[in-house]
This record gives structure tokens, sequence and C-alpha cells, in this order.
């Protein structure tokens, strides 16, 4: 089948297309769209997107913008584009994120135990010492399973030739998922017919999933676990994706002055009285988990959570101390660590990445700022970064300052052709730039969601995907290619 | 379901229902302001007035404009986001309140009150004229019950459904007896007459009890009128009686359910203690400020359960 579906699309050079092969023949994935659009015509498409667009307002999908101090709702972003992946694929792809959580956990757990990590000299110590995210009150304690990120969002590129690669470990409090489910819902309600003509796998089961993980972790099984989603409130950038997962999984949206904390025993103040919380999915960050463990001028947390979640009366995903792992400079040892706890080489390979606490790797950093990305060990959502090719020579003087400054705090990876998707922009099919997000769950079971998140940089020429900063997203859509 | 989400659960039902109720008394007094003549006591800012606003200050710090006072009056009630009593304020709020309870929302109620914010963001921006209006309000009518519909049919029986309802129908008590005070207050000032001849039919029609008035009428064997059927005709699912009767159902699970219980009892006395056909419209006018009292009152108790969360904790349960 030819690529005239899609009008005169242009790849761009050495970009994967997700949609289109090298030589403009459509994927076998995406041939269900092409023939729609072969059969319907362009019109129709962008007649599709507009009812989209409805959709995702009637149905209040929004996501919060702060901007000048004030919280600004905007609708979702969804591109009327699915991308494909073929099944077969993925399999080989989730074996590869169910592998590296599993081991990022065994690390985790060897941090805040025996540390044979750090003397056997596979990664250096005062890396992971020094860093804020190890948190020294969590040592010697023992979440259920030895699990201590229960949730990882990562987030997956491809190169050129189309190999997935981990760009990031997201072990903290990965947001996203919501999404990922709306976006399916609208995708159902405004192509039905697609959906018929093609088998694509569902990803409705997350909620189920995320929930039985959450119950595994209880500390009394055998009861009716009582799990509670905890969130900053309603003036949270993902307060949305708060309540839409408490309301999916039929548990209580609490903020921390909903809870107490008495004799070690967390509660829940319900209309019916204290009820005890079994399990806390929190959504809010580790320092502001309890003022009295880690920030006296918190006000975001519960006084004496730590202590309860230390006495195994009460379990917290992600773990208070997960973070130490999501870290742009341990990233660079993962493939190490997978090799260490697992005995196996990684399934995916990490993006090449340069230490700028390594005098020899940082001179090169300082060397090539015009053509690499450099990025803070610590940030997230796309803050801080620089994109080399794109930025300024004042920019880069000032990264160069802050590499010296501060070393540790600072990675550098070369430019990615990150692969592209067509995109509807302006009524034309565009390929723009994305990536993916898949999440992945480990309790005492090891899960992985059927894709993920796809987000996509709007702006031609972008690389930049994150929702904040004008990125969009696009529906991710396993095909079955096995039968 | 959370203490917390208590009040927000209650404000989501009468905010629901204020929106719908506003809308019902413009057109009622629309109609009826239509139909008086010029040198009628009844006057616009008399709307603002039963809803609590001070209706001349309200309109005397207003520049001098070429709008009527009709229009200026409609702006507080429909399009002005400063009003405390506009329909556009009231919806702002209920969205407000289902966005902090939205985990306890069924979804296609959530997609109603969103296309409802939708259409009032769309439509009730600037100020129409008479016969647009009608339609308006007919339409924002409308779409409240549609909102009630699709919860009535997807939402767990639960404690935030009963106080939903215990929301809506002390907010349509509410509403009712103010909508009652624009007639009474009417004809304060030319009558002190027992029973005057209130015009009754815009009123009923905007409730949406012409006809079942007409069916209590035509089953009562004393002399009743409209204000008998609006207070004490239980039957009727605006009336007075019918509301604390619901609330009464809803209160029943909750933890502070006697409270609210003995609340009710008291104003159901008084409706029951008042021999109606012997008030004059001052007392009639004495009356519903009395039963507005209760249902602040009333609502107090809803909203402050006393629960002690610290004290002795075996005494709470545990699950």
């Amino acid at each position: 089948m030819g690529a005239k579906s899609f009008g005169h699309y242009q790849q761009i050079d050495q970009c994967f297309d997700e949609l289109v092969q090298a030589d403009g023949q459509i994927r076998t994935p995406a041939a269900a769209i092409a023939r729609f659009i072969d059969r319907h015509g362009s019109a129709e498409l962008i007649q599709r997107q507009e009812q989209l667009n409805q959709t995702i307002s009637a149905m209040g999908v929004c996501f919060t913008l702060y901007s000048d101090g004030n919280n600004i709702d905007r609708c979702w972003p969804l591109d009327v584009m699915p991308r494909t992946i073929p099944s077969s694929e993925w399999q080989k792809t989730s074996a590869g994120l169910k592998q590296r959580l599993a081991a990022l956990n065994l690390f985790i757990d060897d941090l805040y135990h025996d540390q044979r990590i750090l003397k056997d000299g596979i990664v250096p110590a005062d890396l992971v010492l020094d860093s804020r995210n190890y948190l020294a009150p969590c040592k010697g304690i023992s979440p259920r399973y030895g699990v201590w990120a229960n949730i990882c969002g990562t987030d997956l590129v491809r190169d050129g030739s189309g190999k997935f690669l981990v760009l990031e470990d997201n072990l903290r409090v990965p947001s996203g998922v919501s999404y990922m489910l709306e976006n399916r819902t609208v995708m159902k309600r405004v192509f039905p017919e697609l959906f018929a003509d093609s088998f694509i796998y569902p990803v409705d089961d997350y909620p189920h999933q995320l929930w039985r993980m959450l119950a595994s972790l209880s500390p009394r099984p055998g009861d009716v676990p009582c799990i509670v989603l905890l969130t900053p409130g309603v003036y949270n950038s993902a307060y949305f994706e708060h309540s839409f997962l408490a309301r999916q999984m039929g548990i209580e949206l609490a903020e921390n002055t909903d809870l107490l904390v008495q004799d070690d025993i967390v509660y829940l103040k319900t209309l019916h009285g204290l009820q005890r919380v079994d399990v806390i999915y929190r959504r809010v960050d580790d320092v502001f988990i309890d003022p009295q463990a880690f920030r006296p001028d918190s006000v975001l947390g519960i006084p004496g959570l730590i202590n309860a979640w230390a006495k195994g009366n009460v379990s917290i995903a992600n773990a208070p101390g997960s973070g130490v792992a999501d870290d742009k400079v341990i990233y660079a040892y993962v493939p190490e660590i997978i090799n260490y706890y697992l005995g196996e080489q990684p399934l995916i390979d990490n993006v090449p990445t340069y230490l700028c606490l390594d005098k020899k790797q940082r001179d090169y950093v300082l060397a090539n700022l015009d053509k690499l990305v450099v990025k803070p060990a610590n940030e997230s959502g796309g803050y801080g970064i620089l994109i080399g090719p794109r930025s300024t020579k004042e920019e880069q003087q000032q990264m160069a300052e802050a590499i010296k400054a501060n070393p540790r705090n600072f990675i550098a990876q070369p430019t990615l052709a990150l692969s592209t998707a067509p995109t509807l922009c302006d009524g034309v099919l565009e390929p723009r730039h994305l990536d993916l997000r898949p999440f992945i769950l480990q309790g005492r079971d090891l899960y992985c969601t059927t894709g993920g998140l796809s987000r996509v940089a709007l702006k031609k020429g972008s690389l930049v995907v994150n929702s904040s900063q004008g990125g969009g997203s696009k529906d991710t859509w396993i095909i079955n290619d096995e039968v | 379901m959370l203490l917390k989400s208590l009040d927000h659960i209650f404000w989501l039902g009468r905010y629901l229902e204020r929106l719908d109720d506003t809308a019902r008394l413009i057109n009622a007094t629309s109609h009826l302001l239509i139909d008086s003549h010029k040198d009628s006591q009844f006057s616009w800012p008399l709307l603002l007035d039963v809803l609590g606003q001070n209706g001349a200050e309200l309109l005397s710090g207003l520049p001098a404009s070429d709008l009527t006072v009709e229009q200026q009056v409609m702006g507080f009630l429909i399009t002005d986001v400063d009003s405390e009593v506009s329909i556009r304020a009231a919806c702002t709020a209920l969205k407000q309140n289902a966005r902090t309870v939205r985990q306890l929302i069924p979804r296609d109620m959530w997609e109603e009150l969103n296309s409802l914010d939708l259409f009032l963001q769309e439509h009730c921006q600037q100020l129409q004229g008479r016969q647009h209006r009608y339609r308006l309000m007919n339409e924002v009518s409308r779409r409240c019950q549609m909102v009630v519909g699709v919860l009535d049919g997807t939402m767990l029986r639960s404690d935030a459904f009963d106080l939903f309802n215990i929301g809506r129908h002390l907010e349509r008590a509410d509403m009712t007896t103010r909508i009652m005070d624009v007639m009474v207050l009417q004809q304060l000032q030319p009558t002190d007459i027992k029973r005057p001849r209130f015009r009754w039919t815009s009123i009923l029609n905007a409730l949406g009890g012409v006809e079942s008035y007409h069916y209590y009428l035509a089953h009562q064997n004393t002399e009743v009128d409209a204000v008998d059927y609006l207070l004490t005709y239980a039957d009727f699912p605006r009336s007075i009686a019918y509301c604390l009767h619901r609330i009464v159902a809803s209160a029943k699970g909750l933890p502070h359910g006697a409270a609210i219980l003995q609340r009710i009892w008291q104003l159901q006395d008084l409706l029951k203690t008042q021999s109606l056909s012997e008030l004059t419209t001052g007392q009639l006018h004495q009356l519903i400020d009395e039963i507005q009292t209760g249902i602040i009152e009333l609502h107090q108790v809803i909203c402050t359960p006393k629960l002690e969360f610290s004290t002795d904790l075996s005494q709470q349960m545990s699950a």
C-alpha cells in the first residue's frame, strides 16, 4: 500500500517514522488507518479531529497550567492520528521494562540495607550517599516484597534505526496514565469503525491492575484493604489524574488533612469516624510526606506517617526514598545494575550518556555543548534542559558555567533523531517527534501497560513533548501482528 | 466517604437546585411583571430582595446607563459573575464543588455537568430580550434536570447520594419560600386583608405545578389555595412538606441523622400549628421568614456532624 493516504507526507531524514517506512510504504499495523483515509478522504479526518476536540471538552479531560500565579485548566491535546506498534515488538519491549524495574527495585533495597553494589564498586558510593534523593531515615526498612518503586513511568524513545531506548526512569510520582486511558475512550467514540477493523489491544485494565498491586501491599492480608490516594489537592497540576484514578479504583482521594496517625497507625477521617488505612498511593513528593521525618516546613505532610510506615503498619507506594534510583546520573549505571542483580543483559538499552562528574566526559561535554542535550540530574517536566543544536551561544555559555559549578548535577546525551509520526497540523499530515511513556507496576507481581502514553511535540522540529510546554498526545495502538 | 467531602457534595446539590430554581424564579416573575399594571407596587428590584440582596442599594450604586431596571436586575440574576445570586455564579460554584468531589460523581453525570457549564458560558454572557430569556431559562432548567436524571440512574446509593439529595431539597424548599415571598411582598403594601387573591398562576407554571394544583383543589374538602398547596401538599415535589419528607428519608443513614431529624420536626411543627387560612399577608410573610430561618439552622446541623477524631480511638470504627 502506498503512502498516498497521507497526502504529500514528507518524512524527516534520518528519523524513524512510526507509520510509514523509509520507502514510503505504510507499515502493516497502520493499514487500517490508511484504508480509512483512502475511503473517506482527509476532509473527514479534519472533521473527526473537530469531533474529538468536542468530545474531550465534553468529557472535561483537562490538565492544569500554572501561569502568572493562576491555575488554568486546559483541554487535553490529543491528535486524531494514532500511533501504532506491532504487538510482537511490544512484547519484547514490555519484557525489557519489567526487567529494568525489577533490577531497580533490587538496587534500591540494597542501598537501604547492605549496600553490596557500593561495596563491590559497581556504582560509586558517594554518588548515592550524597544524593539528596537518598533518604537516610529509610535505612533498614523493608517494604513488602522488598519492592520500593511500585509504579514506574519509563520514558522510551526510538533512535534513527527505530530501536527503543530508555530515556528516563520516573520512579517518584510518574503521571500521565489517566491520559493514556482517556485518549483511548475518546478515540473509541470518534473512530468506532477503526476499532472494529483492526485488532487493537485494550488498555483499560490498568486501574484494576493498579488496585491489585496496591492491595497486594496491605499489611493486613485477608482483610478488605483500605487504600487511599494521597493528593496535594485540587490545585495540583495533576489533580485531574488523581481524582480519575481514585474513581477508577473506587478508593478515597485524600489530602494530608484527611489522614492522621495515632500509635503508629494511620487513620482516614470519614463521615462515620476513623477508618484504618492499609495502603497509601501517594502522589506527593518524598519530602512532603512527613514533616517530622523530612521537612518541618512542609504543610503537605502527615506527622508520624514515616514511623507508621517503618513499623510496617501501612504501605506507601512508591515507598519514600525510592527516588534515589530516579536520578539521571544513576540512570547511566542502570545497565550495570541490571547485570549485577539479575545476571542478564538489558533487553532495552540506555541512550548513551556522558557524566559531567567524570573529568574526561565533562571535557567532552563542554567542548560539544552545541551538539549535545544537557539535562540537570533532578528536574522533571522538561525544565532546565539545554538542547545544543537549538541553543544560542549565550545559553551554552550559561550551561557551561552551571556544569563547572556543580558537575554532579548534569548529564549529557547526543541529540537523538527521535522517531516521528504523521500528525494533523493545520489540516495537513506532517511528521512530529514523539516519545512513549509506558507504566510498569511491581508489587507481588510485575505488570506493564499495553503501550503507554505517546507524547508528541506539536511544534515543527521540536523535541519537547511535555504538555506544560506545548506538547500534545496520541493514542497508542498495540496491533496484533501475530495471528 | 471522607468527612471533608460532606460540605462539597451537599453544596453540589444546593447549587444545582439553585441554578434550576433561579431560572424558574426569573421566568415566573417575568411573566407576572409583564402582566402587571403600570401602577403596581411590584418592581424588578424585589427579585433581588427575596434572594437576600438589597435591590435598591445594588441598583443605586450603578452608573446611569441606557439599561432599564429590568435589564440591570437580570444582569445581577443571570450574567454577572460577581453577583452572589447570578446563574453564572451558581454555575461556577457548582463546577468548583464538582471538581473537588469529582471522584464521587459518576462519569455520565460529570459530562452532563460539563455540558451545562459550557452551555451557560456560551449563552449567559450577554443580556437578551425577554423572549430569548424565557427560552434560555427553560433550557437551563431542562439541563439541570438532565444532570439529576443521569445521577439518579447511575450514582451509587451512598452517603454522597443522600447528601446530594439533601442539598437539593433543602435548596428547593428555600427557593420555593423565596418565590412565594415575591408574591406575598407584592401584596404587602396595598392591603392587609386576609387571604388576598394572589396571582399564583405564573408561579405555579414556573414550578411546573399548574395541573397538579388543580388536582389538589379537586380533592380537598376544605377551602384551600396555593399557599396551602406550596407549603403543605406533600405529594407536590416542590412543596415545602415534600422537600422536608425527602430530607428525612435521606438523612436516616447519616451519622448525625438524629440531629437532622429533630430539626426537621421543628420545621414541620411550624407548618402544622399555623392555621394558614387565617393569616394576613403580613403574617404569611413572617411565617415564610421563620421557615427560612429554620432552613438556615437545618443547613448548619447538616454541615457540622459532631465527630471527635483525636479522643478515644477504640470507640471509633475500624474496617
